[in-house]
């Protein structure tokens, strides 16, 4: 199997990385600092291909595209994302065009730039991650909300067109996650044991794309915060404005 | 503009030269507001396009976010604004076809005037809104759920929907926020988004209803509206009062 994964040197975009090198397929690591792939392209014996692009650049976006053009793919997981926490008014506008390049503008774009140039394989999966705050709301990163929720309906508009290419949608919600990333934007004494493991939600994730699912809610903790927000979405944003930004000491981004 | 009279909101109203941003601005500028009008185009006599002294227009052109919440900024501070009472963040631009035909430059745009542009706007103004324990309304679509021929618009609503939902919760108590999703109206939108619409047209609410009904939702100060045919039509029937929303 042909992969590309955007944000594959940390995080949940690493866990993805190892996981699927271990099952033996041919990945297309995309990330601004590939350095943290070298080791892993070595030990692979080239099945682990480093590209670097920096999500937040246009340019590098098209660079990107460039480099991987005459391809295709049988699994494409967007997966870099960032993010911006404390107070709206404070952060600086600089900090959100950022969010808003990598967030939401570079996955549209390398997603409909895949589609257009039938780089997607019939029977091909593409995956979005988007966040449980789509459920929750998330005061204190209301901006870091919006392109999370802005990617999940935009993957929603185009699962029907690309049904008809046989290319299957996966859109995954995932709460907190025991990341350097997550840990730099929670609140102070956030238990990071609360989180769920990178190497887990990995495991959810690719299990999912394996089935006919369209949308995940990876684990207990997310699917049952999900099921509150459908009884009570005011309630639930209410209780993220007392656990989440009534916390936050620091705005950092 | 005239000196600021006892009663008089002071009103922010993005993409105004057109469509429902143009009613809702001559809306309260009839009922003795003053209001702050941005588009893109260049107007040389605002008091002659507007047909009235109390809406001042600005050039503030959305494909480039920051600057126009910079302009928007300095203007307000030019006309001696201390306070916002109302921002209405309507401005935005569509572009329809199926995801794979939609050009890289199309998305970019979509985003910057959609979603970039009013969320810098809204921290542009956030002191002048705190001030004046003002509101801050922005304008979806009910394509915010998802539409597949034009996928990216209706994630730029989305991400208005999200933001406006987060947000209002984190300014509680300094200022509102609300986000009203009109459905398709009869305005020029559809045909600069590139969009045939036919006999569909038919079906479409008139602007002067649907702009009677944002102004009833944004009266009640509701976080979010649908505009349905229903919410429109009993808003024929609302009063609306002077020198007020």
């Amino acid at each position: 199997m042909k992969v590309l994964i955007t944000g594959a040197s940390h995080g949940l975009g690493r866990a993805l990385t190892e996981k699927l090198l271990a099952e033996g397929h041919d990945v297309f690591a995309v990330d601004r600092d590939t350095d943290a792939l070298d080791a892993l392209a070595v030990k692979s014996r080239g099945a682990c291909k480093p590209i670097l692009a920096d999500m937040a650049l246009g340019q590098s976006v098209e660079r990107l595209m460039r480099e991987i053009a005459g391809h295709t793919f049988d699994l494409v997981i967007l997966n870099a994302g960032i993010s911006a926490t404390g107070k709206f008014e404070e952060i600086p506008a600089a900090a959100y065009q950022r969010l808003i390049a990598v967030n939401l503008t570079a996955p549209i774009t390398i997603a409909s730039r895949l589609i257009g140039e039938n780089m997607l394989v019939a029977k091909s999966k593409l995956v979005f991650i988007s966040s449980l705050s789509h459920a929750v709301g998330y005061p204190g990163a209301s901006v870091y909300a919006a392109t999370k929720d802005a990617l999940a309906v935009y993957a929603r508009s185009i699962r029907k067109p690309l049904a008809k290419k046989r290319v299957g949608v996966l859109t995954v919600f995932p709460g907190p996650i025991r990341t350097q990333h997550a840990e730099r934007h929670a609140p102070a004494g956030a238990k990071a044991s609360k989180r769920m493991s990178p190497d887990i939600l990995a495991r959810h994730i690719l299990k999912a794309t394996r089935t006919r699912k369209k949308e995940l809610y990876p684990g207990t903790q997310a699917a049952f915060t999900k099921l509150l927000a459908g009884i009570a979405p005011n309630f639930m944003t209410k209780m993220m404005r007392r656990v989440i930004f009534e916390k936050l000491d620091d705005n950092v981004y | 503009m005239a000196q600021q009279d006892a009663g008089a909101l002071n009103i922010l109203i993005t993409g105004a030269t057109d469509g429902l941003g143009l009613r809702l601005a001559k809306f309260y500028a009839e009922r003795g507001n003053f209001v702050l009008a941005t588009g893109r185009q260049s107007i040389t006599d605002d008091e002659a396009f507007f047909g009235t002294d109390r809406i001042r227009y600005i050039v503030a052109d959305q494909d480039n976010p920051n600057a126009a919440a910079e302009t928007i900024r300095l203007s307000m501070t030019r006309l001696g604004w201390k306070s916002l009472d109302l921002a209405v963040l309507n401005a935005a631009t569509g572009w329809s076809g199926a995801p794979g035909d939609e050009p890289s430059a199309t998305v970019e745009k979509q985003i910057a005037v959609n979603l970039t542009a009013p969320i810098l706007i809204a921290r542009a103004v956030a002191p002048f809104l705190f001030e004046a324990e003002g509101q801050l309304t922005l304008i979806g679509s009910t394509a915010h759920r998802g539409a597949p021929m034009f996928a990216t618009y209706a994630a730029t609503k989305a991400g208005l929907h999200g933001f406006a939902r987060s947000l209002a919760e984190e300014w509680r108590g300094r200022a509102r926020v609300q986000i009203i999703h009109p459905g398709p109206t009869r305005t020029t939108m559809h045909a600069k988004a590139g969009m045939k619409i036919g006999m569909a047209r038919l079906f479409f609410m008139g602007p002067k209803r649907a702009a009677r009904a944002i102004l009833k939702s944004i009266r009640s100060g509701e976080k979010t509206r649908t505009i349905t045919r229903a919410y429109a039509w009993r808003a024929l029937f609302s009063p609306s009062g002077r020198g007020s929303l």
